[in-house]
Order: C-alpha cells, then structure tokens, then sequence
C-alpha cells in the first residue's frame, strides 16, 4: 500500500496546527479581553468556518487563488508563487479551516481563568507578556492540549476543501481523505478499507488521549 | 372515486460527467417529445456504478465508457447488455488565447505551469488523455505540471476558473460553456487515443418503467444522435 497520503496528511495537520499554535494563541488571548463590537465581528470571521460547508471556502479558495485575477494573479506576477494545487495552499486552506478549534477552547479558557490572576502578577510587576506565557498559560494547559489535539484531528478529518483546491497530486496535495474518495471510485474498496482504518486509529487514540489528560488534570490542585 | 389523471412516472438517469451540458438538451427534446420527464444525476462515471451497485435506484445509466456498463451488466444489476450511444471527442482547452499549433511543445515550455486532466484511473477522457500524451512522448515530462480532476466537470471547472494554463476535457465543454467565457481550443486528432466508446444500459430498476425503455430508445434515435453530434461527439 501506498503510504504517501498517510505522511502528507499527517505533516499537513502537523504544519497547520503549529502555525494555528502560534498565531492563534496570541489571537484568543486578545479576542478574551474586553467587549467590542469590532472583536465581535472578527470572533464570528473566524468561527464560520465551523458552519460554513466546506465547498463554499473551497469555491472562494478556487477563485481567491487562481493566477489570472486578484489576490493570485498578485502572488503569482510578485513572488511567483502559486498557492492553488500545492502544499503551502492546503496548509493556508487549513488553517482558515481549523482556526475555530484552535482559538474557541483557547479563548474560553482565558474568559474563565480569575481576573485576579493577571492582577496578583501585574501587582509583582509582571509584564503583560510575562503574565501570559508565565502564569495565563501553564493555567489553561488542559485547554491547550485540547485545542491542538483538535485543530491536528479536524486537519486530519478535512476532505471537501482539498477536493476543490488541491487537484490530487500524488505527494503534493493527494491527503489520507482523498485517497479513501479515490479508492472506492476506483472500486478499490482494500485500500480504501486501510486509508479509512488507519485514519480511524489515528483520531481515536487522540481523542481518547485527551479525555483521559484532561480527567487527569481536573484533579490537580489548580483545576 | 376520483379519478386521477395517469401522469408517466418520472426517469431517473444515471450520467456520466461529460455529459453535464448536453443531458439537458436531451431531456428538454424527450420532454417535448414524451411528456415525460427525465431527473438525470450527474457524476463520475466510477462513482455512480459505485452508487448503482449498492441500490441507488437509477433507471437508465450513461456511461462515459463500456467497461463500467459491462460490470453492471454482469453483476446482474443491468437489463440487458450495454450499447453504445456515442464517441467522445478530446480537446486540448485554455481560457485564454496561447496558441495550440504546436501544443505538444508548448506543455513543454515555462509558459505552462499547470495542466489540468482527468484522473486516469477512474475517468475515461483522464485515461485517453494520458493515451495521447504518451503517443506524444511527453507523458512523463509534464507529470509534475499535471493535477487531477476527480471528474471531468472538476477539470472543466479548472479550466474556466482560470486555475490551470491547459487543461484536456470533452468537446461538449466548449459549446456550453464557451458561451460564457472565452474558452479556445482545439480538437486532438483522434489516431492518438483509443476511442472513448460511451455505453449506456438500461438497469433493472428501470425494467418496470415504461418511460425509462423510452428513454433508452430516444438516446439510440436520429434525434438524439444529432444533438450528441452537435456538442462534438462522434456517432456511428
């Protein structure tokens, strides 16, 4: 069996999901402080993707990136750089696409954690961004673990996107979940049957690897 | 007693994704025709036997080549043995204006970056495509511009989006949508492909339909044959 779409789509939800690490953290942590209207309109942005069917971000993907008008004719004239049918587009595509997993827990952890935390260590003379990493963070770490796990496992699980954006290239953009929707066209239901299993196993040590850090976690003194 | 007027019961096709534009010719002419309408369901080819051979309660099935009709046929699923309704015609299809005289040489070159195709594996019009491109001796050279369509629509969408510089479809595509964008095009001779026998058959869900043994008799008829021939397909 060809183990190609394995890797990929395990080194897609790695990429996606460090990169939703580091600019999505950051981001719920501002989205956490205070009420705007503004901070509403960008919370609901980033949410949709969790409502929307995914052909439709697909469809705009399609056109927002194709080399003969707007945002993909200015890549391509500019830097060469053509983001439709390659690696470095699916993981944009991704990101778009998991964003709500990776800032939601993050977020609502942030909400409930004591005002009196951050105010104890701005007391001590903490920075902001010392408070954050130092005494916010190590606080929401079952949080943490869940968005990634989450953000990592709906990478995983994504399908109708890449069906429209990616052009199943072998090694290049053909993922886990493609290759299962090219198997069983191909009436190839064996490897559809290994892709699917594989996949399967995956997800399921995750997700049970979270419920059991979490409940493990509620009986630390800080939980 | 009311009495209720006998409407014909309603047909439901299976068709395979060339044929995306010109079912619906077919089915407004077989309308006028019959009275009876016609609910087609567009799709890969692969896909619909796939649906077919688990129940999906199709009538009438049109394929985009004979191999998948004769596995219905012998997996008992079909009515009677598969017939051929028309040829396809390959084309070589930009939505802008690159020149093909000598387009073998121009995949070649760095104006190209993509190139769209049907995947091979499942798609006829994908598998001659790489028939073609073989016969040309370019097959393995332009593999890493190559991305696949799970369809053929897929590829016509890549092509009329702009996605891909090229891309190899069906004929059909340019009378329909070439009234909408700009599309050019030209005709690959068909010496450099097996040809693309479309079969179709009438399913065994279909048997008891009388509008459905209508249906698959206006596709063999003068008819329906000029309309094939008029989105480019090639009849006996």
């Amino acid at each position: 069996m060809d183990l190609s779409p394995i890797w990929l789509t395990l080194k897609l939800a790695g990429v996606t999901t460090a990169l939703l690490f580091i600019v999505g953290v950051p981001f719920a942590w501002w989205l956490s402080g205070g009420r705007s209207f503004f901070k509403i309109i960008v919370e609901a942005i980033i949410t949709m993707p969790l409502v929307l069917p995914p052909s439709v971000l697909g469809f705009y993907l399609l056109l927002a990136f194709s080399p003969q008008h707007g945002l993909g004719k200015w890549l391509h004239d500019s830097f060469d750089v053509q983001l439709v049918f390659s690696f470095p587009g699916l993981v944009l595509a991704s990101v778009i696409y998991s964003m709500p997993f990776m800032i939601g827990p993050v977020k609502s952890a942030l909400q409930q954690l004591p005002a009196v935390l951050a105010e104890a260590s701005y007391t001590l003379g903490k920075s902001r961004w010392q408070t954050f990493k130092s005494v916010l963070l190590p606080n929401i770490k079952p949080s943490l673990l869940t968005a990634i796990v989450l953000s990592f496992a709906h990478t995983l699980g994504e399908f109708g996107v890449v069906l429209m954006i990616g052009g199943n290239i072998p090694g290049v953009t053909r993922v886990a979940s493609i290759a299962v929707y090219d198997a069983v066209e191909k009436m190839d239901y064996a490897s559809a049957n290994n892709y699917s299993l594989i996949l399967f196993s995956i997800t399921f040590v995750m997700v049970i690897a979270v419920f059991v850090f979490n409940k493990y976690q509620a009986k630390s003194p800080l939980g | 007693m009311v009495h209720l007027p006998s409407f014909a019961q309603n047909v439901r096709v299976a068709a395979a994704a060339n044929l995306q534009s010109v079912i619906d010719v077919l089915q407004k002419d077989f309308k006028k025709k019959t009275g009876i309408s016609i609910e087609p369901v567009v799709g890969s080819s692969g896909k619909l036997v796939a649906q077919i051979s688990n129940g999906a309660p199709f009538d009438v099935f049109l394929s985009a080549d004979m191999s998948f009709p004769e596995t219905l046929y012998k997996g008992g699923f079909a009515a009677k043995q598969p017939v051929v309704y028309a040829s396809g015609s390959l084309i070589i299809c930009s939505s802008q204006n690159i020149g093909f005289e000598n387009w073998e040489r121009l995949l070649l070159t760095a104006r190209i970056k993509k190139i769209a195709i049907a995947n091979p594996a499942i798609a006829p019009y994908g598998k001659a495509t790489e028939e073609v491109l073989k016969y040309k001796g370019i097959l393995d050279e332009v593999k890493f511009k190559t991305v696949y369509g799970e369809s053929i629509s897929q590829v016509n969408t890549y092509i009329t989006t702009g996605v891909v510089d090229v891309g190899f479809t069906t004929q059909s595509l340019v009378k329909d949508a070439g009234s909408k964008t700009d599309l050019y095009y030209k005709v690959i001779a068909p010496k450099y492909y097996k040809p693309i026998l479309q079969g179709m058959v009438l399913l065994k869900h279909g048997v008891n339909n009388p509008g459905a043994e209508r249906f698959y008799q206006y596709i063999l008829s003068p008819a329906a044959k000029s309309i094939f021939a008029s989105y480019g397909y090639r009849i006996q």
